[in-house]
This record gives structure tokens, C-alpha cells and sequence, in this order.
């Protein structure tokens, strides 16, 4: 077809908006489910991380907001009794490779102790069969933290002095891995009121002050702990 | 060029990657397993299938000077689609194929075809195309994705044969540049008898 | 509770919600962009040009002075486009769309502005110039400095540093195969494949550079 100006601007914002109109119309149709897919697999992430119990999940929720950056802290109970502690963390301090990476982290108290009961990751966007390897069940990442006390951690890997072994040819995706841990566990102490307050990090000493301040910015609506419910089956 | 035709030529004769020579990045990007090549080439099939048959719809009210942008416009804008339809209606596909949807927009396997083939033949054999160039395209990525597996990772399709052992560097950067030349050599070799 | 084996950054992050993502320099920013995390070399993006204009060394430099001039104003326009009108009115997921859009706007330009200004350069360049539209490494870097939350100043360091790098490589490369050309090289490599091979040797080289600074 010939060229004038008059059917090029007119054709190209046709189609323009044709596209536009499409577009938007797809995303508000899918908007809702997108949402409610996502919440379901946090929620059902939360069940994997912890152990097994017999009865209906009640979640108990969190939130704090670290920048841009939202940590959930989420209380899994089943009846009256804590199953644990379902936390969503980003990595803060390292990004991945390519994006941030997200992890659900759980902790269950036992004998007094604190132990890491399992690890899934959330959102990533590493490299294909290296980096995004840390999704694979039983990887060495995975492995390092799985069982252990989080409290005899060090959030690093192991060729900088840390206790994650990193996977193969990934450390910057293994870094932002462990840091995801760091964050994950330091907002499960923050939940339970038992983080250092910023003097202690700062001055490096290792003695526990008591802190109040807690997270800033915490949303209104979800700074008041909500409650939602998910059948185990 | 007879129907049949249409789809096989894509396999061998109009090979989208030795041949072509279309679609490096995600060629390259994604190959460093089997499995990964399989789900960009079948997620590129998709894409290109339609953004064919849509151009071929629209080819007579383009002015040629606004081809590409019009062309470009709506490869995006299916690209955006099918990556919201499949998030909210097949989230575990989406879990495996979701890395490589949007790559596929920049791909220019897609605009090549709409400009070679599309953009000149009816919406049937459109579709044809895409299915023939598709298959080829998932075919030769599958093939990198295998030999580059097992020579850096030593797996195939995630089945360990040997763990440990094998140079990594094929799984790098530089493997992928490596593999993708000693096979185009080879396919040169056996397509040429 | 004893020894805190928490890092400061993170405990600093609940106490006063901010977060401090370790300083990189732009120093550390240009040198990773264009060494370390080579845009052709170790990203694979924009493979297309690099294979298909990199046979002699002056369309070579054309090509990546065109390409660093579009990635670093597409880099000011994708990024004021994002901060300015699509968060704010809450359509990102028109982005690619919207980016891509501004990038073929972009090329035509340079295409206009090239014709009058440097008629050669045209003549050389003409056929190649559509392609940076499709160029990957356009789109690609434009989405990633999006991703990364770069203020503007930053992430027009950083697109010019990667375009730099795709530049580097592209001449690198021409230089190597314009000695390729009177090699005696077997019969079935000649062509793509033994470029193939030659980017791949070129490839494990920048390896070296790994870890030299810590990435953006």
C-alpha cells in the first residue's frame, strides 16, 4: 500500500489503539485471577516450608515494608498450637544477578531452639540452568540452610567466609540467596520483638537491647494482623 | 510450495537457526539446558504462529513506510497478552515458560517472518509458516540445549549421567558461542549431501 | 542470644525501614557494563548486528556510535516515560509496548538525522540502522535499568557504558575477522560458523574480567 501522511498517522494509531485497548482489556479481566493465583501459591509455599500437622491452617500476618521491599511474617497456627513461622523476604543488601530474589523461609521452635524447617523460592529471574538452579529440590544452597539453626549461620558463602555452599558457577545468585535468608531470619526476630536495635549493629556489640521501634512503614491495612484460613489437606 | 512443504522446510531448508540464522539472542540466552530450549522454541512457536496470522489479516491497510512500527506494535502487544492469559489461566505453565515470554518480543525470528512471509501470503499459509519455522527453530534449540547439557552439566533432560566432571564452561557463555559454531558446521555437513 | 550474625544493612533495614544497598561507584558501573558483564559477550543480547555488520572494522564503529547514541536516549526517554506516566497512572504492563514504541521512534531519528549529517556513513550503515530496532540489547537494557531502579543519571551511565561495551566487542571483533578473511579456513566453517567459534574464544577472554568489580 502507498504511503501518505494522512494513512500512516492514521493507520499506525489505529492499530495503536486497537493494541492499547486489547491490552488493557486483557489485564483487567486477568487482574483479579493473577492475584488470587499468586496469594494461593504464597499461601500453599507457606504449608511447604513448615511441617506437616493435621487440621486447617490459620494464618496470622506481619508485614513490615523495608524501602520498596515488603517482609511477611506470617504465624501458621493450627488450632491453638504454632505450627511456625512463614516468612517472605526479598534479598536486601545483594541483588541477584538480575532482579532481586525472593524466598519463603520457615522457622519452627523446638526444644527452645530455632531451626530453618524449609526454603522455597518465590520469585526469580536468574540465569537458566545456573543461577535459577536455586528453585531445584535438594540444591547445595538449599542444603546449607535446611535444618540448621539460623542463629549459627553466617549469612555468606562459603568461599567469603560463609556457611552457603554456593551453586556451581553462580555466586552472585548464591550471595543474593543467603542474603535472602539473613532477611528472612531477621524479620522472623523482628516479629518476635527480639531484634537488636540499630545501636547494637552499629557499635557491633553483642549484647540484646530491648526493641520497640520495630518497622516504620508498615501499611495500615496490613499492619493489623490478619487472619485468613486455608484448608490443609 | 505445497502445503506440506510449508512445514518441513522449516526443519531443514529454511532452518530459522543454522541456516536463517534468525533469533540468536534467545538461541544462545536460554540453550543452557535441554529442557529450556524446548520451552523458548514452543513459547516462540505460539507467539509466531499468531503474530503471523494477524499480519497477514492487516497487510493490506499498512502503508509500507509504518510497516515495521505497525508489525512491532502488534507482536508486542500479543507478547503482553498471551504472558497475562497464561499467568492467570495456566500459572504452572507459566512457572516454566514464564522467563522466556518476554524475550520473545525482541526476537526477530518473528518481525523476519512477518516481513518475508506474512506480509506477502494469505493468513493460511501464514499459519503454516509459523508451524514449519517454529518447529525448526524448537528443534536446532533443543539440540544446542542437549549438547550443551551434557557436555557442561553432564545431564540430559535433567538425568544425570555423570555429576561433577564435566567442564562447565559449556553451560558459560563462551560454551554457548562454541556449540552453536561446531554444530552449524556439522548441520552444513549432513544437509548439504 | 549472643553473637548477632545479623549484617548491620539488614537490621538497619527493620529499624529505620531504608534500605542501604551497598555504594557502587559509577566507576564500578561503567567498568562492569562494559568489561565484566559484556553485553554481547556474557549477556547474549544483541547478537544480530554482531554477527551481521561486525566483517569490517569501520561499519563496525558506525554501527556502535549509532547504537551508543539511541541506548543512551532511549535510556533518558524509557526511564522518564516509566517514572513520569506509567507508575503513576498504574499501566506498567504496557511497557514493552510503550518502550519499544519510543525505540523505533528513536531510530527513525537518528535514520533522518544520519542521512543529512554524514551521507557515507548512511550509505554503510542504511540496511542496519532498521535493525536496532529489533536489537535486543535496546529493549533489553532499557527494561533492565528500569528493573534495577537506577536514578537518571545512572542509568544513562549505565546504558552508554553497555552500548560502550557492545561497541568494544563489535570492533574487537571486526579487527578479527578482517584477518579471518585471508585465512585458509576449512570449508564447511567458513562464514557464521568460524565467527561463531572466534566470538566464543573472544567470549571466554572477557571471562577474565569476572569479579574485577562488584556488579550494578
Amino acid at each position: 500500500m502507498k504511503s501518505s501522511l494522512l494513512n500512516m498517522v492514521l493507520v499506525l494509531f489505529g492499530i495503536t489503539a486497537v493494541a492499547a485497548f486489547l491490552v488493557g482489556l486483557v489485564n483487567n479481566v486477568t487482574k483479579e485471577t493473577i492475584a488470587q493465583t499468586e496469594q494461593r501459591n504464597k499461601d500453599l509455599a507457606k504449608l511447604e516450608v513448615l511441617p506437616e500437622f493435621e487440621g486447617d491452617a490459620e494464618f496470622e500476618d506481619k508485614c513490615c515494608e523495608i524501602g520498596d521491599f515488603k517482609v511477611n511474617v506470617t504465624t501458621v497456627k493450627a488450632g491453638d498450637a504454632v505450627v511456625g513461622y512463614a516468612v517472605e523476604a526479598p534479598s536486601i543488601t545483594r541483588g541477584g544477578y538480575a532482579d532481586r530474589i525472593t524466598l519463603m523461609v520457615g522457622f519452627v521452635e523446638k526444644d527452645g531452639a530455632t531451626l530453618i524447617n524449609g526454603i522455597k523460592v518465590l520469585k526469580q529471574s536468574e540465569t537458566p540452568g545456573l543461577g535459577a538452579n536455586m528453585t531445584k529440590e535438594g540444591n547445595s544452597l538449599e542444603r546449607s540452610a535446611v535444618g540448621k539453626e539460623p542463629k549459627s549461620l553466617k549469612f555468606a558463602v562459603s568461599k567469603e567466609g560463609g556457611s552457603f555452599d554456593a551453586l556451581t558457577g553462580s555466586t552472585i545468585s548464591s550471595r543474593a540467596y543467603a542474603n535472602a535468608v539473613e532477611t528472612a531470619y531477621a524479620g522472623y526476630l523482628w516479629a518476635k520483638g527480639e531484634l537488636p536495635s540499630a545501636d547494637v549493629a552499629k557499635s557491633g556489640a553483642t549484647k540484646q537491647e530491648d526493641t520497640t521501634s520495630g518497622a516504620t512503614k508498615c501499611n495500615n491495612e496490613e499492619s493489623e494482623a490478619q487472619k485468613g484460613e486455608v484448608k490443609n489437606e | 510450495m505445497s502445503k506440506l512443504q510449508l512445514i518441513t522446510k522449516g526443519i531443514i531448508k529454511e532452518n530459522p537457526t543454522f541456516v536463517l540464522i534468525l533469533g540468536m539472542c534467545p538461541t544462545l540466552g536460554v540453550t543452557s539446558s535441554a529442557i529450556n530450549g524446548m520451552g523458548m522454541g514452543v513459547a516462540t512457536m505460539v507467539v509466531l504462529i499468531m503474530s503471523n496470522m494477524v499480519i497477514s489479516l492487516i497487510k493490506g491497510i499498512v502503508p509500507d513506510k509504518v510497516r515495521i512500527p505497525a508489525f512491532i506494535v502488534v507482536i508486542a502487544s500479543f507478547v503482553t497478552i498471551i504472558e497475562m492469559l497464561m499467568k492467570a489461566y495456566v500459572p504452572s505453565l507459566y512457572a516454566s515458560l514464564g522467563v522466556f515470554i518476554p524475550l520473545i518480543v525482541v526476537n526477530c525470528i518473528i518481525l523476519g517472518r512477518a516481513e518475508a512471509f506474512a506480509s506477502k501470503n494469505g493468513i493460511f499459509d501464514s499459519a503454516l509458516d509459523g508451524i514449519g519455522i517454529g518447529l525448526g527453530f524448537t528443534l536446532s534449540l533443543t539440540a544446542i540445549g542437549a549438547v550443551r547439557e551434557m557436555l557442561g552439566a553432564g545431564s540430559i533432560f535433567g538425568y544425570t549421567f555423570a555429576p561433577d566432571v564435566m567442564p562447565l564452561l559449556f553451560i558459560l557463555a563462551p560454551g554457548g558461542f562454541l556449540v552453536l559454531g561446531y554444530l552449524m558446521v556439522l548441520f552444513n555437513k549432513v544437509a548439504k549431501r | 542470644m549472643g553473637e548477632i550474625n545479623i549484617s548491620k544493612e539488614v537490621i538497619l533495614g527493620f529499624v529505620d525501614g531504608s534500605v542501604s544497598v551497598e555504594a557502587i561507584t559509577l566507576f564500578a558501573i561503567v567498568i562492569g557494563a562494559i568489561f565484566v558483564n559484556n553485553v554481547v559477550l556474557s549477556q547474549f543480547l544483541g547478537i544480530c548486528p554482531f554477527l551481521g555488520v561486525s566483517s569490517k572494522v569501520e561499519t563496525s564503529a558506525g554501527m556502535g556510535m549509532a547504537v551508543t547514541f539511541v541506548m543512551a536516549l532511549a535510556s533518558i526517554v524509557t526511564w522518564s516515560l516509566q517514572r513520569f506516566i506509567l507508575v503513576p497512572f498504574g499501566i506498567e504492563y504496557m511497557q514493552t509496548i510503550v518502550f519499544i514504541l519510543v525505540i523505533a521512534a528513536l531510530v527513525q531519528m537518528v535514520e533522518i538525522v544520519l542521512k543529512k549529517v554524514s551521507p557515507a556513513l548512511y550509505q554503510a550503515l542504511g540496511i542496519f540502522l532498521p535493525l536496532i530496532t529489533t536489537n535486543c540489547a535496546v529493549l533489553g537494557v532499557a527494561i533492565i535499568a528500569v528493573q534495577k531502579n537506577f536514578d537518571l543519571l545512572t542509568s544513562v551511565v549505565y546504558s552508554a557504558s553497555i552500548a560502550a561495551g557492545f561497541a568494544l566487542a563489535l570492533i574487537l571483533f571486526a579487527g578479527i575477522r578482517e584477518r579471518l578473511e585471508v585465512e585458509d579456513v576449512p570449508q564447511g566453517m567458513r562464514g557464521v560458523p568460524i565467527a561463531l567459534i572466534t566470538a566464543g574464544l573472544l567470549a571466554m577472554a572477557f571471562m577474565g574480567f569476572a569479579n574485577v568489580v562488584p556488579l550494578p
